[in-house]
């Protein structure tokens, strides 16, 4: 499933955030961004990766997850087919900022089964922004990093005109079909783009042709967006966003997700000119709800029947842009605030008994307000550095006295607040003209999640405990050292990154034998605390290698490790891990060969129920062919995706539920009056 | 453009001042002025009667809408027959009496801590051990020594019993001495998810017509959702605070059927291991 995905190689560029900008001619490579819409390519990347992202295609059946977890940082973990979570770099959850198009959105499930990106499609997307620790932090406090998902924008190219795409797919495993429709209309000063999508999955098999039960899902996403002109250099947008799931199986999870909804809404003010020092600059103010609801009447054996509805809201605003000083001098910044509130509850049922009904996560409201500013000097054309800064005022309390009530039980349910300090230096410089140095020093901080500071009895699958929070946790403080080299020659690149991060205070769960669990059948309680320190560690590479104009090779290599201050391994390290895919393509026509190859996973955390995990390799092959029919273009696509019926699964995988086995799909896109 | 800039980041910080709670007064620390309000109000009358001889009314009343097998706080309200006056300064003793055809018992009784009235009324309660029934009728003799008019006179009053869904009430023959002890849970008594007070009242049966107050047990409680088959954490064992009262803290995870473990020892010796109270919210 992770593997379904054409052309994400050439999509997957190590391109600069600042690329864009004419006066930078060095690349940072603290950000990437993955294209996910052709049109805006041309218009924004100037650098020598152009030529491999102009021939890109990408594959709307893929979900923003498959597409993420090509990279080389990013690591997803599966607890079924669905709501996979993406981490980089170890980092996860709380520590890694994730955003849609600049907007804070939390999901509503104390069991992290609805990261933010299952609200997004691709074919909503321009795309996908992922930052490591160094610069993660700008847009908001964060150890981790940040993955921003950038929303489309209608587009003004074609006057009183509908144009647009229809996409259409079906996958053999999970016999699934996948139907997506956009559509844009400019008129003068004003345009309108509307997209729908639906995905059908039912269970899909395993490479030992079983059935993996509770693996299906059916969803529909639809947006909207709308901008008008006030002049030539600013426009207003006004997004919605509706993203509607149902009978969604979690196979690792002892229960599924009824229904999963999120309404999206923000309104900005977005303004370009290249004469003014400040030459581009958005506001936006937003808000989102996120509705989610379990659902365990499909289970069989259920020792006794839930209900588990969760809610969050956020609503926000930020400015934020981009300046230049003078020809050397650049500057970002961004002012921001949001509120977030949370609740869940669980509601088990047993004839005869009154209802026994607890707040899971007791209502709760964190609010957040912020600034942070880069800038960065061109020395001269090898040398340049960056600095970039951000302080956040961070305030989380319990807002009804029932939630008071509940966190009482385990102690403080006094306001917490906590201010929040964020810098990085990096430094790039070339020291041949082929050979380039890339390196960065930061430190950030973040605040406990609310599972972390107010969960009550959240059950965790993975290691079968239940976890309960502690309000006056400390913040995560981390230090972290990150060096790159990058090599590139005519079309070709190779890229090593080492990076290291120390976070003190990292916060972990704790066995408390004294208190006994609430979850039938379950291990026993553990405790979210702080332990002294954590050391996460690791190596990426990524090589892009034009062996003819029309054959190319992209290969990633990724390592990982992470010990906590026992010098213990701590869980869900991902093992050492090589995806290289090989593809050929003349006009009209592309054809690929990818392998996927993870080494068995043998350093794991025993205290966390972890096991072992089995080296796997993948083969995938795919086909794609463009033309153009009554002059509108239309693109056919298939492949196989595990072609030798591997039954394996990943070590990031909850309960070692197998991955889908072999995949054959089929799809068609057809663009109409480009 | 820097005029554009300030307006838009200004808003930005009104929105942080208003989603920002601002440090509101409690309204719950303002004192409640209790002189015009009614003592009684809230409260329900079970009975009145005069006390003969004291010219004397009086008038009981109850948190409660009935009067339940365990412990019962009651409400005096006293008025002087002569003058119409409300009584603050008394003598009250009550006698509860079961009276069963064939035999008669009394059972634990908390007479008025005081002679003058707490806000108005003498607050005072009966831990009623069985309910009324066909084979026996509960009374209660009040007994009141009005020093406004410094007379004094006695008054009986049938009491109707209700047995509630849920007992309040249990007694125990305790292995360290074979003596009975009669438990009366008194908190919580509107339990919640989180934190509440528990307490409860031993007394020892020493004949039919005594039922002191005992202090000389500890208490181990253990709360338990039997459904679940799981505790609660940082509960407090109920300690001897005084007259037979012994208080702590039991927290509630979650509403439901929750069923309060009870341990008695006497020093090291063993009382009781069988005791519990079940609580359903």
């Amino acid at each position: 499933m992770k593997s379904f995905l054409f052309s994400c190689f050439s999509i997957l560029l190590v391109i600069s955030v600042n690329a864009q900008e004419p006066i930078n001619t060095i690349e940072n490579d603290s950000s990437k961004i993955i294209l996910l819409q052709n049109v805006d390519v041309k218009a924004t990347i100037k650098t020598p990766t152009q030529q491999l992202i102009n021939f890109c295609k990408y594959n709307n059946i893929a979900t923003v997850e498959e597409i993420l977890a090509r990279l080389p940082e990013v690591s997803m973990i599966h607890r079924g087919a669905y709501g996979i979570e993406p981490t980089i770099r170890y980092f996860n959850a709380g520590q890694i900022n994730m955003q849609i198009d600049g907007m804070k959105i939390h999901g509503a499930c104390t069991d992290k089964m609805d990261p933010a990106t299952i609200y997004i499609e691709p074919i909503n997307l321009e795309n996908v922004q992922v930052q490591n620790a160094n610069q993660g932090f700008l847009n908001g406090s964060s150890i981790g990093g940040t993955i921003n998902m950038k929303l489309a924008d209608a587009n003004y190219l074609y006057n009183n005109k509908i144009t647009g795409a229809i996409n259409s797919g079906y996958q053999t495993s999970a016999k699934s079909f996948y139907e997506s429709l956009r559509l844009n209309y400019a008129l003068q000063n004003w345009a309108i783009a509307a997209s729908g999508t639906y995905r059908k999955n039912h269970n899909y098999k395993s490479g030992s042709g079983k059935e993996v039960l509770f693996s299906q899902y059916e969803k529909t996403n639809f947006s909207i967006t709308t901008s008008y002109k006030i002049n030539q250099k600013s426009k207003i947008k006004l997004d919605i966003l509706a993203d509607d799931g149902w009978n969604i199986g979690y196979a690792a999870l002892p229960m599924d997700v009824g229904k999963a909804t999120a309404k999206i809404i923000s309104l900005s003010l977005l303004s370009n000119n290249n004469l003014k020092r400040i030459y581009n600059w958005q506001a936006k103010i937003y808000t989102n709800k996120v509705i989610h609801f379990m659902d365990d009447t499909k289970r069989p054996n259920i020792p006794i029947h839930m209900d588990m509805p969760g809610v969050s809201k956020t609503s926000g605003i930020f400015i934020e842009g981009n300046g230049k000083i003078n020809k050397k001098q650049k500057i970002t910044f961004r002012v921001d605030a949001a509120s977030t509130f949370l609740q869940a509850s669980m509601t088990m049922y047993q004839t005869g008994q009154p209802p026994m009904y607890m707040l899971t996560w007791p209502d709760n409201k964190k609010n957040q307000i912020g600034a942070s500013l880069s800038w960065a000097l061109q020395v001269d054309s090898t040398l340049k550095v960056s600095i970039a800064s951000r302080a956040d005022f961070v305030k989380a309390n319990l807002v009804t006295n029932d939630a008071k009530n509940h966190v009482s039980i385990f102690g403080d349910t006094t306001i917490q607040k906590d201010f929040l300090k964020n810098a990085s230096v990096s430094i790039s410089k070339k020291i041949f003209n082929k050979l380039q140095l890339n390196t960065a020093l930061s430190y950030s901080e973040r605040t406990p999640t609310a599972t972390e500071m107010y969960g009550f009895y959240l059950f965790n699958a993975s290691d079968g405990y239940d976890y309960i929070g502690k309000t006056n946790l400390l913040s995560e403080k981390s230090l972290q050292f990150d060096l790159s080299t990058l090599y590139k020659w005519k079309q070709n690149k190779i890229q090593i990154n080492y990076y290291f991060s120390k976070v003190n205070n990292f916060i972990v769960g704790k066995i408390n034998s004294l208190f006994s669990s609430m979850t039938i059948g379950a291990n026993g309680v553990k405790n979210f605390s702080n332990i002294s320190f954590a050391k996460i560690w690791g190596l990426e590479a990524t090589s892009f290698v034009n062996l003819s104009p029309k054959f190319i090779t992209v290969s990633t290599f990724r390592y990982t490790n992470a010990k906590d201050n026992n010098n213990m391994h701590l869980p869900f390290v991902s093992p050492l891990k090589n995806t290289t895919t090989l593809r050929y393509q003349p006009n009209h026509f592309f054809a690929q060969l990818e392998t996927e190859i993870a080494a068995s996973q043998n350093t794991i955390s025993k205290n966390y129920g972890e096991d072992a995990t089995a080296s796997y390799f993948l083969l995938h092959s795919r086909i794609g062919y463009n033309t153009k029919l009554y002059k509108n273009n239309i693109e056919l696509q298939a492949g196989v995706e595990n072609i030798f019926n591997k039954n394996y699964h990943d070590h990031l995988d909850w309960g070692n539920i197998p991955r889908m086995g072999r995949n054959i799909y089929l799809q068609l896109k057809f663009y109409f009056n480009n | 453009m820097k005029k554009l800039i300030i307006t838009l980041v200004l808003p930005i910080f009104l929105f942080a001042l208003i989603i920002t709670p601002s440090c509101k007064k409690n309204n719950g620390d303002e004192p409640i002025i209790v002189d015009d309000i009614d003592p009684t109000a809230g409260l329900t009358k079970q009975h009145e009667g005069y006390a003969i001889g004291a010219a004397t009314k009086i008038a009981v009343y109850t948190k409660s809408a009935t009067i339940t097998t365990g412990y019962n706080k009651f409400y005096l309200s006293l008025t002087d027959s002569v003058t119409g006056k409300r009584v603050e300064d008394a003598h009250i003793m009550l006698m509860p009496m079961m009276d069963m055809g064939a035999m008669q018992h009394t059972s634990p009784t908390e007479n008025p801590a005081s002679e003058m009235a707490v806000n108005k009324l003498f607050p005072c309660a009966v831990v009623f051990m069985m309910p009324t029934s066909a084979s026996g009728t509960w009374t209660v003799e009040y007994t009141v020594h009005n020093h406004v008019s410094n007379k004094e006179g006695k008054i009986k009053m049938l009491v109707n019993v209700i047995e509630p869904t849920i007992s309040k009430q249990k007694m125990f023959t305790a292995l360290h001495n074979g003596e009975k002890y009669l438990v009366s849970l008194i908190d919580p008594s509107t339990p919640k998810v989180g934190i509440n007070d528990m307490e409860i009242a031993i007394f020892k049966r020493a004949s039919m017509m005594s039922f002191p107050a005992d202090s000389s047990l500890s208490v181990v409680l253990t709360p338990e959702m039997p459904s679940m088959g799981h505790g609660s954490p940082n509960n407090v064992n109920p300690a001897h605070v005084g007259k037979g009262h012994y208080k702590g803290k039991v927290n509630f995870t979650m509403t439901g059927m929750w069923k309060l473990n009870l341990d008695y020892k006497s020093g090291a010796a063993v009382a009781d291991t069988t005791q519990f109270f079940d609580v359903q919210f």
